[in-house]
């Protein structure tokens, strides 16, 4: 079975994110990493492609830099690299179709992603990929594995957690999932760096991209100051910082 | 302009969600369809004020979530911007449906002007962005982040029937895992220190942690002197983490302490002196001993 | 929290693609396996049998060699490697270096086909350790006139005397000894479980603690006579070896002085005396700027050594000036970052003091500082000054 996943390349999370002039300056960023839900997704389908055979194709869209990441793929065993290559300034439906395209293209039976990229932390990708190849689709998964024709995954529920069965294509999206990620080695570092990437431009896949002109960026900034902290006498005030915790902090 | 809420619900009950998605709505101006799965919620939904008109989907698919077949069910009497929370469920449905529509989708949004404008943390709220759309679009809303709108309207209730084919199904329900968060994952963690007098007490935060989903931290004294796990231990020498909330509890604030804290986004601290220094780091603080506070946020917590 | 490594000069930058993935690979591993686990093994004496797996499945033992399964790495990529792993611990440094360039690496260039075979791939997998034995109880930087000897019997060679100072020792599968068999030098193939042969701890060290120390020794100690290094006598054959470990410490030190940089930086940054943190006082800034040139200068060092070692253009005073420099300076950094730490450096919950610590080990094995002074003096001058008449 061919597996599909599809991979992006994220600011590290420990990276410092930066302002200047009203935009994320991607040059200042420290160190570029898979995305780090994408990762269990790429385990899981490692962990398929062993039961399954067949073979891993990585998927990714994104500037040239994405092409590192694309090689670390394959030091823990990625078969085929794709990198989807495309300047335009694009919205989300426009990479989603591109990903299905290639997806098509490349004959995968099972799509796993992450539940959501650490960049714009949307998690419209793996849905809106499902929707445009008409196939099933399981979030937030922990685990998929294969049972005769079925695909059984694991994705919390209201009491806990449920199994669920699907079969037909199918695009699963991770969340942490339960399998320790492989360590690349050497070797698998050596193979790597000897295999190519295919680079598909939009046209080679039959789509016009145009630049979107449905969303327009206005600007992007550093989150708003925190306030200074309030400290309270006695316990008379807990019922307000409740409600400022879940109000204005919106952390519970 | 013309929008459409959809609608999550609790058991038979409206998602609280949906007040804030319509109040929302209602602060730039404009009044909005809003759709009910399964008819779930619809007659409350048509007593907030800024529903022009509730529609309740009807169908056999919304047994269970499958969001392909929910949003194909959806799908068909959406109308202009669709507005859902940004729950998972929502986030799912609502890129679904944006691309069955082609238009875009912006999740996650935090504030929503009129234009339409809105702006949404990125980078895991490192920063945010504000953006313009133009046309169509699905929105996903952060929950809590915006008003309620009230009560006191009668809009119309229509029922379409409009079902889709399942394309999954649920094998077995699993239990939830009685284990506790590790502190690195959770969003929320509840540390105790030497101030809550002995290892037993930690019931009390423990407590407290199943309320909130939080995970159970605890300060080098509790872990070297009363024998507490090394991996509850936050610090420089036991875990650093930055959850949205942390909330200290008889921890004195040592700058070891903090250095494994510091970062969380929300800092609640519960001390009964006033000079310790987690006052210095803490967002809210509390002057009482936590015999006293405790149980009236946990009360607090309750009522949420 | 990410380690993000003191590179001022970015000298990373001009790694490959490769040597670079190597690099956060092994950086990640230390990172989450060895730094939460060292100080328990430094209190417990021990070499964590997981950390031997670990570095076998990654692939990293014996770096530079080609065939037998070997990684077949640059030279470059080998000082990364020990770079990395010496940010963790010497110790950790000090295992891959026997396994790679003082157990392999004789094999490999001196071993007949048949022993190539036999050992090399079980011992970069990790399965097998191997050690290196040349020193002995009264010959130390003077290893030519060492006294254990090997007599050519019938069917098998017999082996006398004793190695002290035995990195792996204890726990090694095999041990190259080093011996002399009518007069002349030659590396022997010792096995574990050889009659007359064994390898008692050497307790009670203050420093590379969670690193195997032992005596070797032999009483009558018979080894087939397929065991010989056929193609090497003299010294030349440990001294090659120690070329190729002096040149992978030469990086690590840098590893140790990074790390030292790294705690000293945070601490002094938190740190509040007097009101302000102490890294805003200016004789705790003159400290670090002076960290961060020596750091930056013993990367450009080991760098460019690294590219020598790969082009084939190098000779053995090339290694000893960045052996003896880079230890050197990591040592003294490791003493200011101590400093820096004030009474908390001496705690093993900063990494300084261990690292101090593991450093004084590392300015005296493998030549010890003062040696490669005199082997550069002799470059110098073309007069040796290791010993005269008196
Ligand atoms: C090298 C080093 C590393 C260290 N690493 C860590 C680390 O990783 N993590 C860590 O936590 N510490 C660490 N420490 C220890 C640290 O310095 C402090 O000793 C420790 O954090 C103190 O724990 P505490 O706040 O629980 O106790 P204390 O400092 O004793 O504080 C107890 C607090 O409880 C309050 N209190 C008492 N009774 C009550 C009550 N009834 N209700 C409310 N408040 C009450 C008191 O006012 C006081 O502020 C480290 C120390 C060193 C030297
Ligand atoms: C932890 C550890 C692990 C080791 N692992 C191994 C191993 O795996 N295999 C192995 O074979 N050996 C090993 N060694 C031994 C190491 O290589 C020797 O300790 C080193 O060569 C120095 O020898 P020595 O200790 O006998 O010191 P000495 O040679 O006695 O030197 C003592 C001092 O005298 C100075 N000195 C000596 N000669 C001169 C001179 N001519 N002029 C001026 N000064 C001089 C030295 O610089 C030094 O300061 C290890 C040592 C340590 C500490």
């Amino acid at each position: 079975m061919n597996i599909a996943v599809l991979l992006k390349q994220v600011p590290d999370t420990t990276a410092k994110i930066t302002i200047s002039n009203g935009k994320v300056d991607e040059n200042n960023v420290s160190k570029w990493s898979m995305s780090p839900y994408d990762e269990y997704a790429l385990e899981s389908g490692l962990q398929l492609k062993e039961v399954t055979g067949g073979s891993l194709i990585a998927i990714t869209c994104g500037p040239e830099r994405t092409k590192k990441m694309l090689t670390d793929a394959a030091a823990v065993g990625a078969d085929k690299l794709i990198h989807i290559s495309e300047d335009k300034v694009l919205d989300s439906t426009q990479v989603q179709k591109l990903l299905a395209a290639t997806v098509e293209k490349s004959g995968a039976e099972v799509v796993l992603c992450g539940k959501q990229a650490a960049d714009t932390n949307s998690g419209s990708t793996g849905p809106g990929v499902a929707e445009i190849l008409n196939a099933v689709c399981v979030s937030m998964v922990s685990e998929v594995s294969i049972n005769e024709n079925n695909f059984i995954s694991t994705r919390p529920s209201n009491s806990g957690a449920e199994k669920v069965s699907s079969n037909g294509i199918s695009v699963f999206t991770f969340d942490k999932g339960i399998s320790e990620l492989r360590r690349p080695n050497v070797r698998g570092i050596m193979m790597a760096k000897k295999k190519t990437i295919e680079t598909i431009k939009p046209e080679e896949i039959g789509l016009e991209i145009e630049n979107s002109d449905r969303i327009t960026l206005q600007s992007q900034n550093s989150p708003p100051e925190k306030e200074p902290g309030q400290i309270f006498e006695g316990v008379e005030n807990i019922p307000e910082i409740v409600s400022k915790l879940r109000n204005e902090a919106n952390v519970i | 302009m013309k929008f459409t809420v959809i609608a999550e619900t609790n058991e038979d009950l409206l998602h609280p969600t949906v007040y804030q998605l319509i109040g929302a709505i209602s602060k730039i101006g404009a009044e909005t369809t809003v759709i009910c799965p399964n008819g779930k919620g619809s007659s409350e939904a048509s007593k907030i004020k800024g529903v022009e008109k509730v529609i309740s989907v009807n169908g056999d698919c919304f047994h269970l979530f499958d969001g392909s077949a929910w949003s194909t069910a959806i799908n068909s009497v959406c109308e202009g911007t669709i507005v859902i929370s940004a729950s998972p469920n929502g986030r799912e449905i609502g890129a679904m449906i944006a691309a069955k529509r082609d238009i875009p989708i912006i999740q996650d949004v935090t504030a929503i002007s009129a234009g339409i404008e809105v702006t949404r943390p990125i980078y895991s709220g490192k920063a945010t962005e504000t953006l313009l759309i133009n046309g169509d679009s699905v929105i996903t809303l952060r929950p809590n982040a915006f008003e309620n709108a009230e009560l006191g309207n009668e809009a119309p209730i229509s029922i379409v029937d409009q079902t889709s084919d399942l394309k999954i199904s649920i094998i077995e329900a699993i239990g939830k895992a009685s284990e506790r968060l590790d502190v690195t994952e959770a969003e929320i963690i509840i540390s105790g220190g030497r101030g809550m007098g002995s290892i037993d007490n930690f019931s009390h935060l423990e407590s407290m942690a199943d309320t909130l989903g939080a995970a159970v931290g605890a300060s080098r004294a509790v872990v070297d002197e009363w024998g507490m796990p090394h991996r509850m231990q936050v610090g420089q020498t036991g875990k650093t983490v930055s959850p949205s909330l942390y909330i200290a509890v008889g921890i004195s604030g040592a700058i070891q302490h903090l250095a494994g804290m510091r970062s969380s986004k929300y800092i609640l601290a519960i001390n009964k002196d006033p000079d310790a220094p987690i006052f210095t780091v803490a967002d809210y603080g509390i002057v009482a001993s936590w015999e006293d506070a405790l149980p009236i946020l946990k009360s607090e917590l309750m009522k949420l | 929290m990410g380690y993000e490594a003191l590179d001022f000069y970015e000298v990373d930058s001009l790694l490959s693609d490769e040597e670079r993935m190597v690099r956060d690979m092994v950086r990640d591993w230390v990172d989450k396996e060895v730094i939460p686990n060292i100080e328990n093994a430094c209190r417990e004496g021990v070499f964590p049998d997981e950390w031997r797996a670990a570095l076998g499945e990654m692939g990293v033992l014996g770096a530079p060699l080609k065939g037998y399964d070997c990684p077949g790495l640059s030279y470059t990529a080998y000082g990364v490697i020990c770079r990395e792993l010496e940010r963790g611990d010497s110790g950790l440094r000090s295992f891959a270096s026997v396994q790679g360039s003082l157990a392999m690496y004789p094999i490999w260039d001196f071993g007949s086909e048949e022993q190539k075979n036999h050992y090399l791939p079980k011992m970069t997998s990790g399965e097998w350790i191997g050690c290196f034995g040349l020193t002995e109880p009264d010959y130390g930087s003077n290893p030519g006139d060492m006294i254990t000897r090997a007599e050519e019997m019938d069917d098998h060679y017999l082996l006398n005397g004793a190695k002290m100072w035995i990195t792996n020792g204890t726990i090694a599968d095999l041990a190259v000894v080093w011996a002399k068999l009518n007069g002349v030098i030659r590396g022997f193939i010792v096995e574990k479980n050889d009659p007359g042969f064994s390898a008692p701890e050497m307790k009670g060290k203050h420093s590379l603690k969670a690193s195997v120390t032992s005596e070797l020794v032999f009483q009558d100690c018979k080894i087939p006579k397929d065991r010989i290094l056929p193609g090497v006598k003299g010294l030349r054959g440990p001294f090659s070896c120690l070329n190729n470990a002096r040149f992978g410490i030469s990086w690590g030190a840098v590893g140790a002085a990074q790390s030292c940089f790294h705690s000293a930086k945070d601490y002094a940054m938190s740190r509040i005396q007097f009101d302000h943190p102490i890294a805003s006082y200016q004789l705790v800034q003159n400290k670090l700027a002076w960290m961060l040139r020596e750091i930056t200068k013993a990367q450009l060092l080991a760098y460019h050594l690294g590219k020598m070692k790969d082009v084939g253009e190098w000779i053995p005073e090339h290694i000893s000036l960045a052996k003896m420099n880079n230890v050197d300076v990591a040592l003294e950094i490791a003493r200011v970052a101590r400093d820096i730490h004030g009474a908390n450096g001496i705690l093993d919950e900063y990494p300084v003091m261990r690292h101090m610590a593991n450093l004084e080990s590392v300015k005296t094995y493998e030549g010890t500082h003062d040696i490669h002074n005199l082997i550069l003096g002799r470059h110098i001058t073309g007069i040796q000054s290791f010993t005269r008449e008196i």
